[in-house]
């Protein structure tokens, strides 16, 4: 009975992680959830689609002005790059351009020839002053965003993995080792908490090697769940070992490992 | 195939033609979802400026599938991003990202349309519908939503569970791979 309780509660988390509500503290348990489990991944993916159609209802008209604004802001740029990848040496001058040479071509044939009204001047002016305006606000929130993105696209190419259809998964007790391509995870969700100064500690068998090597050491959350990428390439492969050793890992397991997993 | 998939095969190869079609596609979805995560049309005008700039530089980050799903998740991330880099909020009421890599197969949006989901949505009951439309262009956790509504937490959890699986009956095959 508790079994199937925290099993739909489990599931509700499902689907509040494909809606996209999940706080990220709650993400590894409930990935690992998914990783585990065939049904979970079933439901995820169903609660997904239904989740990602939403976006559909955002699709609405965009007011003309502001869509042609954006529309120019954008080609600036992106003609800019296109050109500085055709002449590379004449990148600098086009990098620091924030208009492109035609615009200035038409202010300066229209000056020259006195066919725009003076209130056509003042707007184009003022255009440039918010293209320039809306330049500055894109350049530093590109920087911010760039931090963030240091720091999210790790996690993001994670989660994608060990939810993937495509993952191979291979069982161990409380959890699986999850392959992806060339990136191989641990999820775990049954594990004890240790006692102070001991640590879990994952070793890696190379393929042709009869020996096990060190790979990193960690802790449970709370919940007992760790959901662990090892810094090694799954295709080279032959075995992955979970085992409890002293706080700053060892050199070779010094207790019984608590599972040997083959990758066949 | 998603116009989007074919058009991105281009961008791969520097096509500006190519880029502005996208852009003209696809602008009003990433615009609107920015727009509502962000609840304000300067922010969504930026975050739509680097949403289709980081397309233009990183072209290969898209790997194929449905791109409408592709670039709503992207803009979404981007606007959970924007929300923690200017702490508009607190860090805990910011979900986490989702992944980008999608199970979903090109097809499904192209069976889709705004109003085929709206009408979807529309056959939910009101609390279902409120709580699955605020999370998903909120870009809050399910705790903020409980809070805003002021609803139990296990009933907000029960809700969107049901919620969504309704949803994804209504739709059919059309959500199906």
């Amino acid at each position: 009975m508790n079994e199937q309780l925290h099993r739909d509660a489990m599931l509700e988390n499902v689907a509040l992680y494909a809606l996209g509500v999940l706080p990220r503290e709650d993400v590894a348990l409930v990935v690992a959830f998914i990783a585990n489990d065939a049904a979970a991944r079933k439901e995820y993916d169903d609660l997904r689609a239904a989740a990602d159609s939403l976006a559909h209802v955002a699709d609405e008209p965009v007011d003309s002005a502001r869509s042609a604004r954006m529309r120019e802001r954008l080609m600036v740029q992106v003609r800019a790059d296109a050109a500085d990848a055709q002449a590379p040496f004449a990148g600098r001058r086009r990098a620091n351009a924030v208009y492109p040479a035609w615009l200035w071509g038409t202010g300066l044939a229209a000056a020259a020839a006195v066919i725009f009204s003076f209130v056509t001047v003042v707007q184009d002016v003022a255009l440039r002053g918010d293209l320039a305006s809306a330049q500055r606000r894109s350049s530093t929130l590109q920087s911010q965003l760039a931090q963030a993105e240091r720091i999210g696209t790790h996690d993001r190419q994670a989660l994608t993995d060990l939810v993937s259809p495509g993952a191979k998964r291979y069982d161990v007790a409380g959890g699986a080792v999850v392959v992806r391509g060339d990136r191989v995870y641990l999820t775990l969700t049954k594990l004890a908490s240790l006692p102070k100064g001991r640590v879990y500690q994952a070793w890696t068998q190379p393929k042709g090697a009869t020996a096990m090597v060190p790979s990193v050491t960690f802790n449970p959350n709370a919940d007992g769940v760790a959901v662990i990428a090892l810094p090694v390439d799954a295709g080279r492969l032959a075995a992955v070992a979970l085992s409890v050793e002293p706080e700053g890992g060892s050199k070779a397991p010094t207790t019984k490992p608590t599972f040997v997993r083959p990758l066949t | 195939m998603d116009p989007g998939v074919r058009l991105m095969e281009r961008i791969r190869t520097r096509d500006t033609t190519a880029f502005e079609a996208l852009y003209d596609g696809y602008h009003r979805l990433v615009f609107g979802i920015g727009l509502r995560m962000l609840g304000d049309p300067t922010m969504a005008e930026d975050l739509t400026q680097t949403v289709f700039l980081k397309i233009w530089t990183t072209p290969d980050a898209f790997r194929g599938g449905s791109f409408v799903a592709w670039v709503s998740r992207v803009t979404r991330n981007r606007a959970l991003d924007v929300l923690r880099s200017r702490a508009v909020r607190p860090e805990a009421e910011i979900p986490a990202d989702l992944p980008l890599e999608g199970a979903l197969d090109d097809d499904v949006f192209r069976r889709l349309d705004a109003q085929r989901v709206r009408d979807a949505l529309a056959l939910l009951p009101p609390e279902q519908r409120g709580l699955i439309e605020l999370g998903f262009f909120g870009g809050v956790t399910h705790q903020e939503l409980a809070r805003r509504t002021d609803t139990p937490l296990g009933t907000v959890k029960t809700r969107i569970r049901s919620g969504l699986r309704r949803m994804r009956e209504t739709l059919g095959d059309r959500v199906s791979r």
